[in-house]
């Protein structure tokens, strides 16, 4: 598995995909960062993450969309399979990879937390800025399980791209629809975190989010190998 | 052959390899097999050196040993010099050398290789060959090749399959030997006076001789078949002599590995075209019953349907005339 991660995470920085993905979004949180300082006055961390979680809806994509499909594309999917890692490290593999590149960009984000504690002369709202953190690891995770089990049905990148943005969105806007649809998005189980209490629910449900695509994507590949 | 990587599960029967089963122990497996794809995937963002770190990894190549083992293997296909360019700049025939370098790391005791010399020049395709030859002291290599001449150069040992059934295991001298029943010569000879057809009668061990083509300096080429065993190619040369035909060129035509090939698939191809013409046939007899059934079925039906309604409108009329 970490032969895998780690071949993964070298590939999205020599491809622009890394860069494209972790430029983008901290130029526009700059942006938002910005906006909220000196457009509406609100000097608080977490805030920020609002936006920036709504952003990370069109970006996440940028790193799924080519996780398997490109490697079915370019045959090197049967580099992987005949390797004698199973199907469940492969996965697991490229899943961490993903989570490692976001996090590495949530590492930066932090900038702006040190700029909102200079200004405020020390550390303040920390449970907050932590739990916001940790809401943000839980909806990337979700976000990259679904993306990881969209990739794995199509042969084609842009085919996962586009299918994972508007599913995404779509998760994003039905609870507007109806409260029914709370439990499948993951936006929406987010926005409790940056409330400053730590909500187990929402914990729950995003893990058990995550857990189901990566069993999907498993189950996907699984099964092709029997099918072919 | 993706059967026997572990790359698509069988339906039916099963793989063994050194004693793993490659479904059930699929991780001990595959650890004794090196593939080399027929297309070469590779990592076009990588170099060669990283590609094959990758697959070192990937193959579970203890760290200690993983340094020498990427240079043993960059080394044993000669990829060193450009070891450090993205495998995207490279020749087709560097392409196909890291491929092989992805499948040799870690050194499988069994090779499985997919049409290794396609799309490579002249002197690309014999470096290859020889590679292979000097991996097979070492390896089990399973080669697999149109290309017949170099199987007959490379392997010891060949099967045929059409089809998915197994049509031949032999080595290949021995299959071009079953293909050859009788001796044929080929003659080129200058012969104005077209008399060569009674002067071969002449010569008691020809069975037939036959024109192949006539050449442009105006000389014909023929082919004479005799009985087995027998080499007439002395006499052949002393009675045409005699008789002024002169000889350009006389050469022995021997059964090649493609012989064999097409002799095999032809003997078996006519029995399953026929099981398969039949099939085509029952199913058509079957879709024609059918057909026949639901018409059968949907006349009953209207007869049914026109019955029930003249019947009713019968009563109809019959409760129409009661009021």
């Amino acid at each position: 598995m970490w032969a895998i991660i780690k071949k993964e995470v070298k590939t999205y920085f020599f491809s622009p995909i890394g860069y494209v993905f972790i430029g983008s979004f901290l130029l526009m949180s700059s942006f938002f960062f910005y906006q909220y300082i000196f457009a509406y006055g609100y000097i608080e961390y977490s805030y920020l993450f609002y936006y920036t979680s709504e952003l990370l809806t069109f970006t996440v994509a940028l790193l799924t969309m080519g996780m398997f499909s490109s490697e079915r594309k370019n045959g090197t999917e049967t580099l992987l399979l005949t390797s004698p890692r199973s199907i469940i490290s492969i996965v697991m593999g490229k899943f961490l990879a993903a989570l490692i590149v976001i996090l590495i960009t949530e590492v930066f984000s932090l900038i702006y937390y040190v700029i909102i504690c200079i200004f405020a002369g020390g550390i303040t709202g920390l449970t907050v800025t932590l739990s916001t953190l940790l809401g943000f690891v839980l909806l990337t995770m979700s976000y990259i399980a679904f993306g990881m089990f969209i990739s794995s049905l199509t042969e084609n990148q842009i085919i996962a791209g586009v299918v994972t943005i508007i599913l995404l969105l779509a998760s994003w806007f039905l609870p507007d629809m109806s409260s029914a649809f709370n439990v499948i998005s993951p936006l929406y189980q987010f926005q409790k975190f940056p409330e400053g209490i730590f909500p187990i629910n929402e914990t729950i449900t995003l893990l058990t989010q995550t857990a189901l695509f990566i069993l999907l994507t498993i189950v996907v590949l699984q099964r092709r190998k029997n099918l072919k | 052959m993706s059967i026997i990587t572990g790359f698509t599960e069988p339906t039916q029967g099963k793989v063994e390899i050194n004693g793993y089963n490659v479904s059930k122990k699929a991780k001990k497996a595959k650890r004794e097999i090196g593939y080399m794809p027929e297309t070469t995937p590779l990592y076009n963002e990588l170099t060669p050196k990283e590609f094959i770190q990758y697959m070192a990894e990937l193959k579970g190549v203890p760290r200690k040993t993983r340094k020498q083992e990427i240079e043993r293997v960059m080394q044993a296909v000669n990829i060193a010099d450009v070891k450090n360019r993205l495998i995207r700049n490279l020749s087709r025939g560097y392409k196909q050398r890291v491929s092989l370098a992805g499948a040799l790391v870690g050194n499988p005791k069994v090779l499985i290789l997919d049409e290794p010399t396609v799309g490579l020049d002249p002197k690309q395709v014999t470096q290859i060959r020889d590679l292979i030859k000097s991996l097979g002291k070492n390896h089990t290599v399973l080669l697999s090749s149109h290309i017949l001449s170099e199987v007959s150069q490379i392997c010891k040992k060949v099967i045929i399959i059409n089809k998915g059934k197994l049509i031949a295991v032999d080595s290949p001298k021995n299959l071009e030997n079953k293909t050859e029943k009788e001796n044929i010569l080929l003659v080129t000879v200058e012969d104005s006076e077209n008399k060569i057809e009674d002067v071969a009668k002449r010569i008691k061990d020809i069975n037939k001789i036959k024109l192949v083509k006539t050449l442009s300096d105006g000389t014909k080429q023929y082919s004479i078949s005799s009985k087995d065993d027998t080499d007439i190619r002395k006499e052949i040369f002393s009675t045409f002599a005699k008789n002024e035909i002169t000889i350009f060129e006389l050469k022995k035509a021997e059964a090649s590995l493609e012989d064999a090939f097409l002799d095999l698939i032809n003997n078996q191809q006519e029995e399953p075209e026929k099981t398969k013409e039949e099939i085509k046939q029952e199913k058509k007899e079957n879709k024609e019953k059918q057909k026949k059934e639901k018409q059968d079925k949907k006349a009953e039906k209207i007869k049914k349907n026109e019955e029930q309604k003249s019947k009713k409108t019968e009563k109809n009329k019959k409760k129409g005339g009661d009021k």
